[in-house]
């Protein structure tokens, strides 16, 4: 008798998310399988990245991560423009971090501004991210959902102190709500029932255990993000099968390693590739644990990522 | 043999006891001994805490204090050992030392106490490693704890080995381990005694939540051979079950523990909480502290 490789035996499958509208609607989940695992059950979305544009000038960013978008800082609609056309975004991830009230305290009518702005500079589907404050993000987050309407944002972080009310607003106004808990499986789980419970359709939900960078705690993560796919998909575990996003371009590029200039650091190589290569490798890591969608910074680590997601998931 | 409920409520975290113990303020400290004692618990756990400045005389004046009104046996819970010496020394009745450790540094005076004071004392597998990881480390040190015990020329009869019960939202390989353990600790050492924080479990549970894991995990325990646990004085539900007055309940958590199908149709509301959480506690359904609504 010949040997056998053994199958694992899958119970459950990932929802499948449609963000955004129109022709460039995109659609992630499926997953029938763990991450990669064509031998065993179907991906039948690959796993999608959306390139992030900021609500403000960045100031301290190092140089190999202002290069490419030198023209664009500080005009996010020209900057999500640029990430669309030049390098080839399939989504936008803004990032609003301007309305920090510990930083710019900038007000909920500029945020409404700008992302209606950004919404309309470009045709992919836009992901709104706030700054994890509970209580700015409700006014800012709610806002936004209510002046754009019917454009199926993802809008979060949404999280166990703000899901009332943010989760009440996509549901009012036909978004998604990205649930978002500290880096545990259990609360993973038990925010997504309580949005459940608020009345947030299955189909407006996806879900952020929150990631952490390459030395960071990226391991913490990755291991959540694996418990929460071994539930989904062998437990038949019906409020963790959802699709899993990872802001993790912000959390890789200011990390100390990353922002660290050449001449400060001649041992650690080529600084613009070592940032690169720190998002790259977060990135990879957490596809590998069960991320659908990836926020990414640099256009060189969305290439990269692209290329790797196009050539794991190419049939034989 | 009569399982033995170790009273967990007389601790320095409550809010109302912790100050009192510091204020030696004996009131609410005998209050609450005394309600321990109508609660029928075998002994009353004096829970100082860590006790570093002071251990002693706040150890000895709890054990004069409480056997003022009650002759429930006390079992005497701190790492300060000279706090715990404290107390063996004034108690009336013979305590428990709540606990001997395993570590190189404290577990040759923790068992000489325990000989000197011919006192029964809980083994902690806690090592110089710290937490035991799975159920392989709890056998290992279970061993060596035995052997320890034993070259020192003390019967295994004294000690209460306790794997260390540890919170379902920390992590459920550990919740499953302690299970597991106490169906192997019967054939590494048949007839030893064995104890643990209960409470532990459901530690970060929403308090009125607390008691649905906790019945549920104790029974599952009592059926691989655990011989008592620390547990809420307080539980009426939980008193019913581990001294066998709720056989009904008892056979249902069996059932899930044993992974036979359970129809949920004919039980009553009470029993399908208590079938979702034996399911959570087993690793069969992933643990929130929604649990009982999904």
């Amino acid at each position: 008798m010949g040997f056998e490789i053994p199958k694992m035996n899958y119970t459950g499958s990932i929802k499948e998310i449609t963000l955004g509208k129109g022709d460039k609607a995109v659609t992630v989940g499926g997953e029938s399988s763990y991450p990669f695992y064509l031998f065993e059950g179907n991906m039948p979305r690959k796993p999608r990245i959306a390139m992030e544009v900021y609500d403000y000038e960045p100031t301290d960013w190092p140089e190999a991560a202002v290069e490419p978008f030198k023209d664009v800082l500080g005009n996010p609609a020209a900057w999500a423009k640029k990430n669309v056309e030049v390098y080839g975004a399939e989504m936008i991830a803004l990032q609003l971090r301007s309305i920090d009230p510990n930083g710019m305290n900038r007000s909920t009518e500029e945020a409404v501004k700008v992302t209606k702005i950004v919404v309309d500079a470009v045709d992919v589907p836009v992901i709104v991210w706030g700054v994890a404050n509970p209580e700015r993000d409700t006014e800012v987050l709610k806002a936004i959902a209510e002046q754009c309407a019917g454009e199926n944002l993802i809008i979060g972080p949404v999280e166990e102190k703000d899901y009332k009310q943010i989760g009440a607003a996509t549901i009012a106004y036909k978004h998604i709500a990205i649930a978002s808990s500290p880096i545990d499986v259990n609360l993973a789980k038990q925010l997504n029932i309580l949005l459940g419970n608020l009345g947030v359709p299955e189909n407006q939900m996806i879900v952020n255990p929150t990631t952490g960078a390459l030395g960071y705690g990226l391991e913490y993560s990755y291991s959540v993000i694996e418990r929460i796919r071994m539930a989904a998909l062998t437990q038949e575990d019906d409020k963790l099968q959802y699709p899993i996003i990872c802001n993790l371009g912000f959390e890789t590029w200011k990390t100390k390693e990353a922002k660290l200039p050449q001449a400060d650091a001649p041992t650690l190589g080529d600084a613009k590739k070592r940032g690169i290569l720190i998002e790259c490798v977060t990135a990879m890591s957490l596809l590998l644990a069960g991320a659908d969608i990836l926020i990414l910074r640099h256009p060189d680590s969305v290439k990269l990522i692209n290329s790797m997601i196009a050539k794991m998931t190419a049939a034989e | 043999m009569a399982f033995i409920r170790i009273g967990e409520n007389l601790n320095v975290m409550s809010k109302v006891l912790g100050p009192a113990m510091k204020e030696r303020n004996a009131k609410p400290i005998q209050e609450m001994a005394v309600r321990e004692t109508e609660a029928g618990v075998d002994y009353i756990e004096v829970n100082i805490g860590p006790a570093k400045k002071a251990g002693a005389e706040m150890m000895e004046w709890l054990v004069k204090t409480i056997q003022e009104v009650t002759d429930t046996p006390l079992s005497l819970d701190t790492t300060n050992m000279e706090a715990t010496e404290a107390g063996l020394k004034v108690a009336k009745n013979p305590p428990l030392i709540n606990s001997v450790s395993l570590q190189t540094s404290r577990i040759d005076k923790g068992l000489q106490m325990a000989k000197q004071y011919d006192a029964d004392f809980i083994a902690l597998l806690w090592s110089d490693g710290g937490m035991p990881r799975d159920v392989n480390e709890r056998a290992m040190h279970a061993v060596d704890f035995i052997q320890k015990v034993t070259d020192i020329g003390l019967s295994t009869d004294k000690m209460w080995i306790d794997p260390i019960l540890s919170p379902i939202s920390v992590e459920i390989n550990q919740v499953k381990a302690c299970v597991e353990f106490m169906g192997m600790l019967k054939d590494i050492a048949p007839g030893i005694k064995s104890t643990g924080g209960l409470s532990n479990v459901s530690n970060g549970v929403p308090d009125e939540l607390r008691t649905y894991l906790n019945i549920p995990y104790v029974i599952m325990l009592i059926k691989n051979g655990l011989t008592s646990a620390i547990v809420d004085a307080f539980d009426k539900n939980l008193t019913e079950a581990v001294h066998g007055r709720n056989d009904s309940l008892v056979r249902l958590i069996s059932k899930v523990a044993d992974g036979e199908k359970v129809d949920t149709s004919s039980l009553s509301d009470l029993e399908i909480k208590y079938v979702k959480s034996a399911k959570v506690l087993m690793g069969e359904i992933l643990f929130s502290n929604a649990w009982l609504e999904v």
